[in-house]
């Protein structure tokens, strides 16, 4: 097997848009047979909260302290729930539907791509394991959410990898059902999710996180991973999808 | 009339369902939250089929409408979006 590796993790960070306009016109040119299967990796600057496909970016997200704070909001693609992206590393996986790592059974096809992300954590030092149906945690504890679509006979996955956490600042973005529940949403989340610095008591960059993730997908996969880089064809299509789509409040606001 | 109702499925996810009714008729329904439907215009598809429909019918006819053999949903059930969707249209008509 075979990927094309685009890997942007030791750059300066990337707008929340433009991320998401990337994954789908990598989704695009995978999908016409004009690149290879893609593994990608990436980092937002600046931080961004993004909402699932079914939820309501303005019933989710606290959009003035989003413009106060100097983060972005933008709608995914891909279902789910919201996320403060910010000391994270990110991937993204498109592959055609049929490859071995996307059976039709939707299930298995998370369960195939995180063996290898569980491996390159696990390279970090970290035992780590897949929870279905699209989580990985480590002692009980996530540290890594994962959402996929499938469209245009291709699917598309992208996930996260939490460096640090910071549900304080988290739960300054997001709106909460009640003021008052605050303090206990935010003990939940510090009770149920973790991070690489949490676990290994030092800081690991996106970069350092990156390529032990390279390696341990080269491993679980049995993969042939390829540098690569973005064709002029898929710059140009990222930057319409980003301001057509995923800038553009019929898109973000459109639940 | 407008109502509301956020259903946390047990093990599952958020539904959040918005719905207005006019005389025994809805009107527009939203179903909204964290969980995952593959194709996701088969769910909007099956969103869309709410509307006209009389609240009579409402909850049958979502379990139907969500349960389309091509519409795979994860984190919240048919049965789970019927019972939102019910706690909504009760809201709405002011019950």
């Amino acid at each position: 097997m075979k990927l094309r590796v685009i890997d942007s993790s030791g750059g300066r960070g990337i707008p929340g848009a433009l991320n998401m306009g990337i994954d789908e016109a990598l989704l695009g040119s995978v999908s016409r047979l004009e690149a290879e299967p893609t593994l990608r990796f990436y980092t937002w600057s600046p931080p961004c909260v993004t909402v699932g496909y079914f939820q309501s970016l303005e019933d989710e997200v606290d959009l003035d302290a989003c413009r106060r704070s100097g983060v972005d909001a933008v709608r995914r693609l891909t279902g789910g729930g919201a996320v403060f992206h910010d000391a994270e590393l990110t991937y993204s996986i498109i592959l055609p539907l049929g490859h071995e790592l996307a059976p039709d059974d939707i299930l298995e096809s998370y369960r195939r791509i995180c063996s290898g992300l569980v491996a390159g954590l696990c390279r970090l030092g970290v035992e780590a394991s897949f929870e279905p149906i699209n989580d990985i945690a480590v002692g009980g504890k996530k540290i890594s959410g994962n959402a996929q679509t499938r469209r245009v006979s291709c699917l598309l996955q992208h996930g996260t990898i939490l460096l640090d956490s910071d549900p304080e600042k988290m739960f300054l973005l997001l709106k909460v059902p009640a003021e008052k529940l605050k303090g206990k949403l935010i003990e939940d989340v510090k009770s149920r999710v973790t991070s690489l610095a949490v676990l290994l008591g030092r800081k690991v960059s996106a970069l350092e996180a990156s390529a032990a993730i390279r390696q341990g997908c080269a491993e679980a996969w049995g993969a042939e991973l390829v540098e690569g880089r973005l064709s002029a064809a898929e710059v140009s299509a990222a930057s319409s999808f980003t301001a057509e789509r995923f800038s553009s409040p019929a898109w973000n606001s459109r639940r | 009339m407008i109502g509301r109702k956020d259903y946390k499925v047990p093990g599952g996810k958020l539904i959040r369902v918005e719905i207005e009714i006019d005389a025994g008729v809805v009107r527009r329904a939203a179903v909204k939250g964290d969980f995952f439907a593959h194709p996701e215009e088969a769910f909007e598809r099956a969103e869309s089929g709410l509307a006209g429909l009389h609240v009579e019918e409402l909850p049958s006819s979502a379990r139907q409408l969500f349960g389309e053999g091509l519409l795979a949903i994860f984190g919240a059930t048919p049965d789970d979006i019927a019972f939102a969707l019910e706690g909504a249209a009760r809201e709405a008509q002011g019950h």
